[in-house]
């Protein structure tokens, strides 16, 4: 499915470990490795020794691990500048590291975040690192919704990246709190949960099932930013991937975002997928 | 490939740092994208939110709803006394919110006490320069300086270590510290020796490691997750409060609306029927029942403190009383903490208590005493309970025993076994020879010493010790380690554990002079060929009262899951003296657990009896997780650091008072101050008393309902004059009510209670019969009281039906503290109904509770004020009432407890499960 990726690099350490995941997809789709550092006009020198290092760095772990690789260096505006290059390549996938900053700001407006994952016409796996240790993923969390947009591309992601890093997938679905008027909160046991199970696990769970992926089905209950949080920390996972939120801005205003608390408050690196199609 | 598989320049590399460390600027922008080492409160709620949320909750609103009312009536129809009510009310919510604020501020300090486990200073290199910052500057990078004393600032891969010993208790809760090795390493990375995590302490040597996660993101930045991220959730008790109010606003809105209606009906006015509306509503509202509640809580904690459990927060205390499940430590909580050694075994012996003079003993004593990290001075034996215990059989059968420690290879739940390596003088006769090849100690003190002999002495689990010795101690020869002796070894072992008896191996060989500590690779040698020498039953003697509150929990329904680091065998024996278990139980070892799924896990939790052994507190977490998911209500026991999430995630978390540390106190809802189990079971039956007390108190307060709101009904129908106003239902409901209902609330639990099963989570504090028998029984009896009063006092005046009169007419004034009084009165004799809702008041005895006594006496003392004093008369608009008025309301009081007293008979003799 993905033959051309892209890893955005740039100064700072988290783009390189975001760049190993990208690294880590290549590997096991057989995708040539487009690493690319975009330098905004007025950047100091010692910035730009950083993310030139990077690039070797990253360039010479390519060639280890037998991908296909090129270094890219230009001038610009970084977003206008990836935009342009995945047009002009046909890239599949972007990766690219989220600041904290961004994560500070809420609704990540005027980010470069946002505008990457809003803006490039490709799949963008947003890479949130706040553990460098963590390279391999050894225990992957999934979170489910209920209904899921481009699944063929979300499974193939998640089992490349499962394949090369030799992780557990953990397949998770979190139901919302049922309350009534008088009873309050109805608690739910895990048996009457699994009548609520999305279809799409199951569909999830095969494919992964069929590409001998090991993983696990899990139901949780309660607030689902809390309850994959906490999830993450009780099984020390190593990575949450998440589906990127479709919500409107508005509707995250009056609702909140889960994903974006969950990128607040992880206990581990986490990479925001947006497909293609979504 | 993880952190710990790698070599030192892989981790350099995948790190982005170099020998050197990090340049200042580097690592300033490494904290500027990971942000500060430190541990944070995970969705912490500020302290406005939290006091804030005490106004807004489901019964503040509904009270804050009838004050807005009190003040719309007071400006529409001024001089009714609303204004008054409309303060008091509010005055109940602030108060009631500032006491709930302080206790719930007071109860929740863990991630504080997290805090205070990380370093404030370290040493690090950057630009190849040793130097000291503060630890939350340390980012992912950072190269470490480590040497003893230091607490660890952040998760670390050594680079360099030089005889590094880390204690990781506060991750892992063992006492023992670990050696630290900068090689790369397969396995679990959690046990890897080249990991250091923040928050533990280099006791010794010295090293240097690559920080590779900070702050929330480290081992113990999880634990902060999982205590602090943990949803508050409302207490069962909270839940139903919100029902009770619920359904008090839907019966308050109803009637309004009814009686509205009806007025518009009638032909009255829209405002006259508004206002009669609102007059309704505020009747209904129970004003009292809040800080009836709080107050009860508050006193049933100081009653549970008194029995050693001390309660953090206020609904816990019924919380108790709801519970299905204890999950309990062994040690120190079912059993006394006090290890002695019953048994002794070597092979050519069978089991013994009392030590031969046959060399295996005198060996196996050696080795105990010199094996060992526990003191004796000053006449006082130092040290963990099971050396201890250990090196007091040891002096007592040899005395004291010379040598010189060289080093320890020490303990830890991997290797489960420690060695030391001794310099050991020899005395004649043995060491001249006489047993040639064998290397024996000799004997102590007597004659010179010929010379000076290093050996090497192991003890530990058995089958961790075993697999390393290849000769076995026979009596006073040596012979080879084989299969049949094997046998019986094992047979004594399996014997030991089933008698409840924790079982210690112990070993020894002799070596070449050695001067110092090992490296990591020669330690395997060291520990190999040894000499088999015999084994130690260890005994910890159950608590004398568990039994008795073993059974009590098993009558009350109550489930007790023991979690113990103990080898299953020792775990079952435990359990059968203690009456938990009879039959064959479910036992699940830590390593069986690891690979269990959740599911396979929740149909073992399903079985009647289950024992958890070898277990690490992680593993409770998932237990109490599963139970509570089946819809448990789980009590569970604690006192590591690590305990913290489990003890936050059950609906009850106890810490241990005594051995506790400070974070599991912060994270518990109730701390044991003598780490006592019967002192749960004692708090549980505390606990499910407070339910049946705080049921008892609706029944009154709900019973005074009827007579409120039935004056006003008679008002807009029957045109009368207001029998009752609205400062005289404030004087009840916030008045005369209180101290009854604070006495009933300390009722003590009917004896039966810890004989019924726990309270199902469907069973409601105030279900249907409740409501029938107050709104139906006892308030219509005392609605009648009070109107009976209301018009003897008008009749007696020579009042005219359909005369109106003014509310500052005399007669008028005391026939509506006559209405006053009549409630009170049959109040009085329903406090008394009140305590039981089958057992006749007879039987239970009027003066068996002195506080509801006190109540009615304080009661009769605040009547005597709203009714005899100016102040009152001028407050509540009351007059003074003649004697004889209170002779014609007397018998209604002693006439709504005789008919209690018929309905509880025909209860329990008719219909048990009636009208209750």
């Amino acid at each position: 499915m993905y033959k051309k990726i892209l890893a955005a690099v740039n100064e700072f350490s988290n783009s390189e470990v975001a760049a190993r995941y990208a690294l880590t997809v290549a590997k096991s789709s057989l995708a040539k490795l487009f690493l690319v550092f975009v330098a905004e006009e007025g950047i100091e020198k010692d910035k730009l020794r950083h993310a030139e290092s990077a690039l070797e760095r990253l360039f010479i772990e390519a060639e280890e691990n037998g991908i296909e690789a090129e270094c890219i260096i230009e001038g610009g505006e970084p977003v206008k500048k990836i935009h342009g290059f995945v047009e002009e390549h046909g890239i599949d996938i972007v990766f690219a590291a989220t600041r904290r900053e961004d994560v500070k700001k809420r609704f990540f407006v005027k980010t470069l975040s946002r505008q990457l994952m809003v803006g490039l016409p490709c799949s963008v796996a947003m890479v949130r690192v706040v553990r460098m240790g963590g390279i391999h993923p050894g225990n992957i969390l999934v979170p489910l919704r209920g209904r899921m947009t481009n699944p063929d591309e979300r499974e193939y992601f998640i089992a490349k990246l499962a394949e090369s890093s030799g992780a557990k997938v953990t397949l998770f679905y979190l139901h919302e709190p049922i309350t009534h008027f008088f009873h309050g909160e109805r608690h739910l046991k895990p048996v009457q949960r699994d009548k609520h199970i999305p279809h799409d696990m199951e569909r999830f769970s095969d494919y992964l099932h069929k590409h001998k992926i090991p993983f696990e089905k899990k139901t949780g209950y309660g607030g689902i930013a809390r309850g994959i949080t906490l999830e993450a920390a009780f099984k020390r996972n190593d990575l949450i991937v998440m589906g990127a939120s479709e919500k409107s801005l508005l509707n995250t205003i009056v609702k909140g975002n889960p994903v974006e608390d969950v990128l607040r408050h992880t206990p581990c690196n986490m990479i925001i997928f947006r497909t293609r199609k979504s | 490939m993880n952190i710990h598989n790698l070599t030192r320049e892989a981790v350099l590399k995948s790190l982005v740092t170099s020998e050197r460390g990090l340049s200042e600027s580097e690592a300033s922008k490494r904290l500027h994208e990971y942000g500060a080492n430190e541990i944070k409160e995970v969705r912490k709620k500020s302290l406005y939110q939290k006091l804030f949320a005490q106004f807004t909750h489901f019964l503040a609103i509904l009270l804050w709803i009838a004050a807005a009312l009190c003040f719309l009536s007071e400006y529409l129809h001024p001089g009714e006394g609303l204004l008054s009510l409309g303060i008091a009310i509010i005055g109940v919510i602030l108060i009631n919110a500032v006491f709930t604020f302080v206790q719930e501020y007071r109860a929740e300090k863990a991630i504080e006490a997290l805090k205070k486990l990380l370093p404030f200073n370290v040493k690090v290199l950057r630009e190849g320069k040793a130097k000291e910052v503060r630890s939350e500057k340390v980012v992912p990078g950072d190269l470490i300086l480590l040497s003893e004393g230091d607490k660890v600032p952040a998760d670390a891969r050594l680079i360099e270590s030089n005889r590094l010993m880390v204690n990781n208790a506060p991750l892992t809760g063992e006492s023992d510290a670990k050696p630290g090795s900068h090689d790369a390493s397969t396995g679990d990375y959690l046990e890897s020796p080249n990991i250091v995590f923040a928050g533990t302490l280099v006791v010794s040597g010295i090293g240097m490691a690559v920080a590779f996660a900070t702050g929330m993101s480290t081992e113990f930045g999880k634990i902060a997750h999982l205590t602090g991220g943990v949803q508050e959730r409302l207490s069962p008790l909270q839940k139903e409060i919100i029902r009770v109010t619920k359904i008090v606003a839907v019966i308050a809105i109803t009637t309004g609306i009814f009686f509205f209606a009806l007025g518009f009906f009638i032909g009255r006015g829209f405002w006259h029927n508004f206002l009669f509306a609102v007059g309704i509503i505020i009747a209904n509202v129970p004003e009292g029942l809040l800080p009836t509640v709080t107050l009860s809580l508050a006193m049933g904690s100081q009653r549970m403190a008194k029995k050693k459990a001390l309660i953090k927060t206020l609904t816990s205390v019924e919380t108790l009383g709801s519970v299905t499940v204890i999950c309990t430590d062994k040690t120190g909580t079912l059993t006394q903490n006090k290890m002695e050694v019953q048994k002794i075994w070597t092979i050519r012996s069978d089991q013994r208590s009392a030590v031969s003079g046959q060399q295996s003993d005198i060996h196996l004593m050696k080795i105990a005493s010199l094996c060992n990290n526990a003191t004796y001075t000053d006449g006082k034996y130092k040290g963990d309970p099971t050396e201890v215990a250990i090196l007091k059989a040891a002096r007592e059968a040899r005395g004291d025993i010379k040598a010189e420690r060289i080093f320890e290879i020490p303990f830890d739940s991997e290797r489960k076994r420690m060695s030391t390596v001794c310099k050991i003088p020899l005395y004649p006769p043995f060491s001249k020879g006489e047993l040639s090849g064998i290397p024996l100690f000799g004997k102590e003190g007597e004659g010179e010493i010929l010379q000076e002999k290093f050996f090497v002495l192991t003890k530990g689990a058995l089958e961790m010790v075993l697999p390393l010795c290849d000769k076995i101690f026979e009596g006073d020869n040596l012979i080879s380690l084989n299969d049949e002796n094997k046998k019986t070894l094992m047979r004594a072992y399996h014997s030991m554990m089933d008698e409840g008896l924790r079982v210690i191996a112990f070993a020894y060989k002799s070596v070449g002079a050695i001067h110092e500590s090992p490296l990591q690779s020669d330690i395997a040698e060291l520990e190999s060929n040894l000499i088999f020498t015999g084994l130690m039953g260890l005994e910890d003697p159950p608590r004398p009262e568990v039994p008795e509150a073993i059974k009590k929990c098993k009558e009350a329904g109550i489930k007790v899951i023991m979690i113990t680091g103990d080898a299953g065998r020792t775990a079952v024996s435990i359990a059968k003296q203690i009456g938990l278990v009879k039959g064959n139980p479910v036992v699940i070892e830590g390593r069986e657990m690891h690979g269990m799924s959740d599911d396979n896990l929740r149909e073992k939790l399903s079985s009647e009896e289950i024992l958890f052994a070898r277990m690490t507190p992680e593993h409770k977490m998932r237990i109490v997780s599963i139970l509570e998911d089946e819809g448990e209500r789980v009590a569970v026991t604690g006192d590591g650091v690590n305990d913290a999430p489990a003890l936050k995630k059950a609906n009850i978390g106890i810490a241990m008072g005594i051995t506790g540390t400070d974070v599991a106190r912060e994270a518990a809802d109730m701390v044991l101050l003598d780490d006592n189990f019967a002192s749960i079971v004692n708090a549980i039956e505390e606990g499910r008393g407070i339910f049946e007390n705080i049921r008892k108190f609706i029944s009154y307060i709900f019973a005074s309902n009827i007579p409120e709101a039935v004056p006003y009904i008679a008002y807009i129908i029957f045109n009368i004059p207001l029998p009752l106003t609205i400062m005289q239902i404030l004087a009840v409901d916030l008045g005369t009510d209180m101290f009854p209902a604070l006495a009933l609330g300390t009722e003590k639990p009917s004896p039966g209670v810890m004989k019924q099963p726990p309270r199902s989570p469907d069973e409601r504090l105030l279900n249907f019969r409740v409501l029938r028998r107050a709104y139906l029984f006892l308030g219509p009896i005392e609605a009648l009281a009070g109107l009976f009063g209301f018009f003897y006092v008008l009749n007696s005046g020579g009042w005219q039906w359909g005369t109106i009169l003014p509310s500052y007419n005399v007669l008028y004034m005391q026939a509506t503290t006559a209405c006053l009084a009549g409630i009170i009165v049959s109040q009085i004799g329903n406090v008394f109904a009140c305590r039981s809702s089958i057992e006749s008041v007879f039987s239970l005895g009027f003066f068996s509770n002195r506080l509801v006594v006190l109540g009615i006496v304080a009661e009769i003392i605040l009547s005597a004020f709203i009714i005899y004093h100016p102040w009152g008369n001028k407050i509540f608009g009351t007059a003074k009432l003649e004697l004889n008025v209170w002779f014609i309301l007397i018998p209604f009081g002693i006439g709504l407890l005789m008919a209690e007293e018929v309905r509880k008979f025909y209860v329990r003799r008719v219909d048990n499960d009636g009208i209750r």
